[in-house]
């Protein structure tokens, strides 16, 4: 009876420790990606999350005792909350912290409503489009398509400003087309804060003053009516700028997905009679579903972050109606030497986004098992 | 016992190589200079005046690093504990940097304090402490298009002048050019600093003396600021991108405006970049009272408090802005003002002065850029009101109540 123990214990140590081993081989080949994961992702994260529950203004030594105090979460009531009660019933007002905030998170939620949609759709038909056999040059279309996404978006934003200055190419363009559109009436691309959905209405002879009262209602520190802006003329422009740059990107992944469709399905639904718009509809998009999915997702979180365009084409204004709230990251950081709540508004954003992810792959998986 | 005698040996190397070293640095200082990259002239200037201190003071080298970026940069070295020995310092920034600790105080440390002027001492002490030596200024001064006052038949503004010549003036000059493009009297920038001269001309304030009570809730702030938004929205004045600039001095230069009031940062971009403009430039107007003021916008060498080389560093940044190292910006005569009045005459020479002596009257009289931590708030509620107000949606009155609620939020913080 002893013997069978005796010879299969060995046996069994050496699986063991063979596994120990390929595992451990298995880790020290992740190693120099966990060191950096940690190092350049993981800490950063922690450190952000932590010094948002302080007041640290971001010039003192952070290592120095006294740097900061901790604040608990008043660097979120500021923002979220705008004013508050003391202990001893005095009223602290931080209106202008709040106001700037939903500012900044109404101009971002009129941003990605805006390009989000767009650039899916317009990606989705650039890439279906130099998909197709007929297409002559190919190769010229596909690399002019996403050449704007591999060029540097401050050297681009740079080229846009001159194109869409006042008396630029832009105006002088539509001037030559339209006869009754001249210097006179120039549209300032760059420096107009009049919203969109305003402008509309004023068309229609709807303004702020005869609209009624519900306009005045304050929430969360803006008015109605200023809720309703929509993006200013000079968010449209940068939503213009940022949507022609990405859709590049977003083509070649459709593109690799569409070449990713076997083209049996394809037979077997002409076979069955199906027209163009119908297999386009019914087959393409369906199987296009998880790209899809990606795209948006992509889409959602670099339009929520937007900042580069920001940073040199308008710097949050005209009248504030380009703050994003990645900008106003930067702007309490490093403008108002409020690290702290530069930090909390960072970790405000970062819940945003996570929220709508998990929001829209709920909805996605849901209609995929349909 | 030979590994071991190879151990000692690479021991005691070690260690006569480290003593060696140590005492090689001893004796040659390295402090580092932090500032930020301006035109190829100025930056060519400071290094000259770097190397004429380093020939004046063996065993001290500078390692000059100017950077992109400026505001980001050093406030991440200051925060990383990594702070360079000297760096320049906006008198706007100052209180931020006071308050955060990492300027030495300059007390007692800053030589030639007469050679100075008292205007921009006062831009470099806060809440009674002195912390550094400026290196230069501009002051704003009102530049006019001399071709566009002779096709209009006017006479050249004077330091006399006051707002109403200058309204009448815009009204004159305000049409289109040849091309067809609109042409501004005055460009005004939508920004509380460009307002302010005319509320100090108008003898209001922002803040009381001690920085604690908002005063701008006067009749003065409403005049100024009626007059500023008046301008615009009677066409005669305008921001920069109505005529197609990005920012005055651009629109001075390509003939869309016949009168601006930028600082004398403008000479040098205007003289290299467009010779042939027709310029001159005197001081700003005055309230109809008589009231004169402008906004002097300047710099000065800090000292880090978190210091290897206290002395060095003072040594440096003594140099820099006393009487020699004035001097030797001076000659260059490039837009910035030396900091010294014994080399404001050189400047004078070397700049021309007809065109110097417009900014430097103003020396006399100009308000410091200064407000307390956290005034950014203030400034950001402003200007974009201004642009409503620009606009026309929104009154003076609507931009004065706006930034008096942030300004009295911004000092309960």
């Amino acid at each position: 009876m002893a013997q069978p123990q005796v010879l299969a214990r060995p046996k069994v140590t050496t699986m063991a420790a063979k596994r120990r081993q390929e595992a451990l081989t298995g880790y020290m080949f992740m190693a120099p990606a966990l060191v950096i994961f940690l190092v350049f992702l993981i800490i950063p994260i922690g450190a952000a999350v932590y010094l948002s529950f302080t007041d640290w203004n971001g010039i003192t030594p952070v290592f120095d005792e006294g740097a900061y105090q901790q604040v608990g979460l008043d660097n979120y009531r500021d923002l979220l909350l705008g004013e508050h009660t003391e202990d001893d019933g005095r009223v602290v007002k931080a209106t202008t912290r709040q106001r700037d905030f939903f500012i900044s998170l109404k101009n971002t939620t009129y941003y990605v409503l805006g390009v989000v949609p767009t650039q899916t759709l317009l990606a989705l038909i650039l890439a279906v489009i130099v998909n197709q056999r007929w297409l002559k040059a190919k190769g010229f279309f596909r690399t002019a398509f996403y050449f704007p996404s591999i060029t540097s978006s401050v050297v681009i934003s740079i080229i846009f400003m001159w194109m869409f200055t006042r008396g630029g190419l832009i105006n002088t363009t539509i001037g030559a087309v339209f006869s009754g559109y001249d210097s006179g009436s120039f549209v300032n691309w760059l420096d107009d804060p009049r919203g969109v959905i305003h402008i509309i209405l004023e068309q229609f002879g709807v303004t702020r003053a005869n609209v009624g009262d519900w306009a005045s209602n304050r929430s969360l520190g803006l008015t109605t009516w200023e809720w309703l802006s929509g993006p200013s003329v000079t968010m449209l422009t940068i939503m213009i700028l940022n949507t022609w740059t990405t859709i590049g990107t977003m083509m070649v992944i459709f593109l690799a997905a569409l070449q990713n469709i076997p083209s049996s399905v394809y037979e077997a639904a002409a076979i069955d009679g199906a027209n163009a718009w119908r297999i386009f509809r019914q087959i393409t998009v369906p199987l296009l579903r998880p790209t899809t999915f990606f795209v948006v997702t992509l889409g959602l979180i670099g339009c929520f972050q937007v900042f580069d365009q920001i940073y040199v084409i308008s710097s949050g204004g005209p009248a504030k109606t380009t703050l994003t709230v990645a900008y106003m990251v930067y702007q309490n950081g490093f403008n108002r030497s409020a690290m702290g709540l530069a930090a909390a508004t960072a970790i405000i954003l970062f819940v945003i986004i996570f929220a709508f992810t998990l929001l829209q792959r709920l909805f996605v998986s849901e209609r995929a098992n349909v | 016992m030979r590994k071991l005698s190879v151990l000692t040996l690479v021991v005691v190397l070690a260690l006569v190589v480290s003593a060696a070293g140590a005492a090689l640095a001893r004796q040659n200082v390295e402090i580092t200079l932090m500032g930020w990259s301006s035109s190829t002239e100025e930056n060519d200037a400071l290094l000259a005046q770097v190397a004429a201190f380093e020939a004046a003071n063996p065993g001290i080298s500078v390692n000059v690093q100017l950077v992109p970026e400026y505001d980001t940069t050093i406030q991440a070295a200051f925060a990383s504990g990594d702070s360079p020995n000297v760096f320049y310092v906006d008198s706007s920034k100052l209180p931020d940097w006071a308050e955060a600790g990492v300027l030495a105080s300059g007390e007692g440390m800053i030589e030639n304090l007469d050679d100075h002027y008292e205007s921009l001492l006062e831009a470099f002490t806060y809440d009674g402490t002195l912390y550094c030596p400026p290196k230069d200024f501009s002051i704003m001064a009102l530049q006019y298009n001399k071709d566009m006052f002779d096709a209009a038949g006017l006479d050249y503004p004077t330091p006399d002048w006051t707002w109403d010549d200058l309204r009448a003036a815009a009204e004159a000059l305000t049409g289109e050019n040849e091309a067809g493009q609109k042409v501004l009297g005055l460009v005004t920038p939508p920004n509380f600093e460009r307002w302010l001269p005319f509320l100090y001309q108008a003898g209001g304030s922002v803040l009381s003396e001690d920085w604690t009570e908002v005063t701008l809730d006067s009749d003065e702030a409403r005049e100024a600021l009626e007059f500023y938004i008046g301008m615009v929205n009677d066409g005669i004045a305008g921001p920069p991108s109505m005529v197609d600039a990005g920012w005055g001095g651009e629109a001075f230069a390509q003939g869309r405006v016949a009168l601006a009031m930028e600082g004398n940062w403008v000479i040098s971009y205007l003289v290299e970049q467009f010779p042939d403009l027709n310029w001159g430039v005197t001081e700003l107007p005055r309230h109809p009272a008589g009231g004169q003021a402008s906004m002097v916008f300047t710099v000065c060498y800090s000292v880090a408090s978190d210091n290897d080389y206290p002395d060095e560093s003072w040594q440096l940044a003594n140099f820099l802005t006393g009487p020699e190292g004035s001097q030797l910006v001076a000659e260059e005569g490039f837009g910035v003002i030396p900091p010294a009045i014994s080399a404001a005459d050189t400047w004078l020479e070397a700049i021309g002065p007809e065109i110097g002596e417009g900014f430097l009257a103003g020396a006399e009289y100009a308000h410091k850029w200064q407000f307390p931590v956290g005034f950014q708030d203030v400034f950001d509620t402003f200007n974009a009101d201004l642009q409503l107000a620009f606009e026309g949606q929104y009154l003076a009155e609507d931009v004065i109540i706006d930034t008096i609620g942030v300004a009295e939020e911004v000092l309960a913080r």
